[in-house]
């Protein structure tokens, strides 16, 4: 098909205005928040499933290959296109279709911000818990894709555990209801299976989500350490106690001097540590957990526990934590940002070694996590217009996530797979499972027209991290 | 015997070991599923032994269905075919256990009741009520994604299961997930295992997120005796700061039932709120406060029960199908899955509908959850027709319902799962991708998948 029919069928479908076509609008969707790759020979603005059915339709005929795009929040190159073909931005699928709270159910189109769902049930006391520290930009659809998570997701679980069905658009059109308002429709759960499966099955234009009733009390801990060591250590001694905090983020010394610089959240500059640890529910659970987890903390020689006093303090301190990225930024040109997953007891170890990598590699590493699961996020600082220490870069950060699936873990605690890590997933799987993810993919996809060059490795062999790494986005 | 099955038990001797394939009548009787006996029992240790198993299995096209002490095996359609019962009582172990990292790997044929004394001796608890209780497997939990009235404060299995190994019909094992709480690397394939009722692959080990136990327990009755109490009741509860660990509503004949034996023993009159919640005394003190306010605002008085012995009815209410069948060998039970909110309404339509037909009821509702058990205790010439008329109310009201246990007789008249929905097609080929020869529970899910 010409180019500029095609432009013309697409208009048809979702409507002239709702079709870029031009090198300039394109190159915009050439990014996402880790890299770039090539540039599509089309960018539409569906605003209904029967519109995307129309799209996918066109393509699969022009043999065109499809990604569905929120909002380009996503940290491994899963929405960006590797190959050309059609970008259908879920933008203006932004529709909350239904709330249903005495069920604790609402039903929304994909392109519904994270944090409008949780803004419009929130006077009535609930909210929808996956948190993002992008969840100001990034859409539920996207969530779904990389079945999402955020700080309190230690407590309350990840993407997958808040979705209930999803309405899917197949790569040949057809349009199929997965799960259901309520627990346990029978047959194989599809829901679960295409939450996180980087939209490389099917484009999801509907999502069933559970809502959460907001707990009655709410108390924030900074704990700050003159050690690193000590601080890992209270992650892993937090859990052996009982206690399970909503949130247990840590940050370094290196991060949290940068964040402190760029957003004046009162964490101390002198540390080598800090803890940010939340609890939640019923007041006196909350009273209590709190004791306990301060107890714990100056065991393990916190030198200093605060509490933020009110609603304001907390909101400054957290809104430290989820700028950081941005915070790095000021001081570094560029950086890259990993998002392996170890064992929490493991966490000592694991920050010395990556010390270690950072001093062979020569590279200044900053680290900002979520502690409580194990789900590093160490920060490579890097100027991205050195290729040489580009090269670099790449190299640490694949030692990083080597030591990752050593220690029994996991290159990827939420970002996805993507572009950016397919040639690793060999580290975790054998030919065999990747053969069996194979299988189930040509299942949905048997041509490879949904997002194709994502999540699964070109060859057998353990590769490279397939990056240019730019810049970086939040987590 | 037919010959291929004949042939089948020295090549799996060669597999597992000849002590190990069975084929005497009483070890093969006690497998039966609907009534059809299988040719062999196959006693594997290892998932290498799994794997051979399969594969032969698979080139003989000789029908699998995995099991371990049968507390879920009669949920499904009656198998097309059934020769070999692949019994995993002998794996047992667990491979894995960090109780600091509140993680654990163990394999299927392990009873829930030993891995719970297992974990617990570390304060740590899988929060699971399943069918089956104690003597449920832990691949049988995971397979049919079983759960109880636990399920409102923790989720399902679900949502603890953090990887898996599989064994497949070619013979390999795979493996999806991991060993740690948060991983999103390749395609949850585990989800897939979650709930298919052994027929995709047979899960040879799985990985769970453990939790603390709770410091301290407290279980209060609320006597409901019109179903708008319960109503009222469970909204209450449910919009309150309070957070329950489990909540059901019994009706007066479940009640009756579930108390049978324990020092709560009774002849309960009308239908009641079991209630129970997990914290410190403080935690535990507020609740009782509040849950006494709640209950005097709607009229109904709140009592609180010795903690140990509540915990021995908490086990029957996880054991409804047990329970039940005490009432009656020929029980019918339905377990219907609807939001929240309109079980009251589903309660009401169904205490009609069986009281027309002649029919007595024992309900379990699952309170915040939407997911209702009813044990249908007397076999009438209505039975078929009142099924019919609840799938109805059912799925009137937005949900659906599976018939769980029932004569195998009756499974040919009354459809065990209902009517598939528009994602049948991407099942079947699901199916086919990971059972190509159709060997593994063969006909047994919905649609006959």
């Amino acid at each position: 098909m010409k180019s500029n029919a095609l432009i013309r069928d697409l208009g048809r479908i979702v409507g002239s205005d709702a079709v870029l076509s031009s090198p300039e609008d394109l190159m915009l969707y050439e990014y996402d928040a880790l890299s770039s790759a090539t540039q599509p020979q089309a960018v539409v603005f569906p605003t209904s499933t029967k519109q995307v059915v129309g799209v996918v339709r066109m393509a699969s005929q022009a043999g065109l290959p499809v990604v569905a795009r929120g909002a380009g929040t996503g940290l491994s190159g899963g929405a960006v296109i590797t190959e050309g073909g059609i970008v259908i931005v879920t933008s203006r699928m932004k529709k909350i279709l239904e709330i249903d709270l005495e069920n604790r159910r609402a039903r929304v189109q994909p392109g519904v911000v994270n944090l409008d769902l949780t803004l419009a049930v929130s006077d009535d006391g609930y909210y929808f818990a996956p948190d993002p520290s992008s969840q100001k930009a990034c859409t539920i659809g996207g969530n779904v894709a990389e079945n999402a998570a955020g700080p309190h997701t230690l407590a309350y679980g990840v993407t997958t555990n808040h979705v209930l069905g999803l309405e899917v658009v197949l790569p040949d059109g057809e349009v199929i209801h997965t799960g259901a308002k309520y627990w346990d429709r029978p047959g194989y759960d599809l829901t679960g299976f295409i939450v996180g499966s980087e939209g490389t099955l099917g484009i999801v234009t509907e999502i069933i989500v559970r809502l959460s009733r907001k707990p009655e009390s709410v108390e924030t801990l900074l704990a700050v350490y003159n050690s690193v060591l000590d601080a890992t250590r209270t992650v892993a001694a937090i859990t052996a106690r009982g206690i399970t905090p909503a949130a247990l983020e840590m940050m370094d010394g290196f991060t949290l001097r940068a964040v402190e610089e760029a957003t004046h959240a009162g964490y101390p500059m002198d540390s080598a540590a800090v803890l940010l640890i939340e609890v939640e529910g019923l007041r006196e659970a909350v009273e209590e957990n709190a004791e306990q987890a301060e107890a714990v903390c100056r065991a393990n020689h916190a030198r200093e526990v605060r509490r933020a006093k009110d609603t304001e303090e907390r909101d400054l301190l957290w809104r430290g934590r989820k700028n950081a990225f941005g915070a790095i930024g000021r001081i570094s040109p560029s950086y890259y940002v990993q998002d392996g997953v170890i064992p929490r007891t493991r966490l000592p170890e694991m920050l010395a070694y990556i010390e270690e990598v950072g001093r062979t590699y020569g590279l200044r590493i900053g680290n900002m996590f979520h502690a409580g699961d194990g789900n590093l996020h160490p920060l490579l600082m890097f100027d991205a217009r050195d290729k040489e220490q580009s090269e670099r870069v790449v190299k640490a950060a694949k030692a990083i996530l080597s030591k990752c699936v050593e220690m029994g873990g996991s290159i990827t605690g939420e970002h996805g797979v993507g572009i950016e890590k397919k040639d690793l997933m060999p580290l975790m799987f054998s030919d065999d499972d990747l053969g069996m993810m194979e299988r189930l993919k040509n299942v949905f996809d048997p041509r490879g027209d949904l997002n194709p060059g994502k999540l699964l490795p070109a060859g057998r062999m353990c590769g490279e991290l397939r990056v240019q790494v730019s810049r970086g986005g939040e987590v | 015997m037919t010959a291929a099955v004949a042939a089948a038990q020295s090549d799996l001797a060669s597999i597992v070991g000849a002590e190990r394939v069975m084929a005497d009548e009483s070890a093969r009787a006690a497998l039966a599923v609907d009534g059809r006996v299988p040719g062999l029992v196959v006693f594997p240790q290892s998932a290498g032994q799994v794997a051979g198993v399969l594969r032969y299995a698979a080139e003989h096209e000789l029908a699998v269905i995995p099991c371990r002490n049968a507390t879920k095996l009669g949920v499904g359609n009656p198998p097309r075919r059934y020769d070999i019962a692949l019994c995993l009582k002998e794996m047992n172990r667990v491979w894995h256990y960090e109780p600091a990292d509140l993680t654990v790997s163990a394999e299927p044929g392990m009873k829930f009741g030993d891995f719970l004394h297992f974990v617990g001796r570390h304060g740590l608890w899988l929060p699971l009520d399943p069918a089956g209780g104690a003597r449920a497997s832990l691949g049988g939990i995971v397979a049919t994604n079983s759960t109880g009235p636990l399920r409102l404060f923790y989720g399902a299995p679900r949502d603890m299961v953090i990887g898996m190994k599989i064994a497949t019909t070619e013979g390999k094992i795979i493996k999806t997930g991991g060993r740690v709480v948060k991983n999103v690397a390749g395609y949850d394939m585990a989800k897939l295992l979650i709930g298919s009722y052994g027929t995709l692959g047979v899960i040879v080990e799985v990985s769970f997120k453990l939790f603390p136990l709770p410091v301290e327990r407290g279980t209060f009755v609320i006597p409901a005796g019109r179903l708008g109490i319960g109503r009222d009741i469970r909204r209450r509860i449910l919009e309150s700061p309070l957070n329950p660990m489990r909540m059901v509503l019994l009706d007066a004949v479940a009640s009756t039932l579930v108390r049978r034996g324990t020092p709560f023993a009774a002849e309960v009159k009308e239908p009641e709120i079991w209630i129970e919640f997990g914290g410190s005394k403080k935690v535990l003190d507020r609740c009782a406060r509040e849950l006494g306010e709640l209950g005097k605002a709607a009229g109904a008085p709140v009592q609180r029960l010795e903690a140990a012995s509540a915990e021995v009815v908490w086990a029957r209410i996880g054991d409804f199908h047990g329970c039940v069948c005490e009432a009656s060998s020929r029980v019918v039970i339905l377990k219907v899955a609807l939001p929240g909110a309109a079980g009251e309404e589903f309660l009401s339509r169904a205490n009609q509908e069986a009281a027309s037909e002649g029919i007595r009821l024992a309900s379990f509702t699952q309170g915040g959850v939407g997911v209702i058990h009813l044990g249908l205790l007397d076999e009438t010439s209505g039975l078929v027709a009142l099924t019919s008329r609840l799938r109805s109310a059912a799925e009137d009201l937005g949900g659906a319902l599976v018939v769980e246990r029932c004569a195998p007789e009756l499974k040919d008249r009354l459809d065990v799962w209902g009517a598939p929905g528009d994602d049948f097609g991407v099942m079947s080929k699901l199916k086919a991708a990971w059972d190509p020869k159709g060997i593994l529970s063969p006909g047994r899910l919905v649609g006959g998948l």
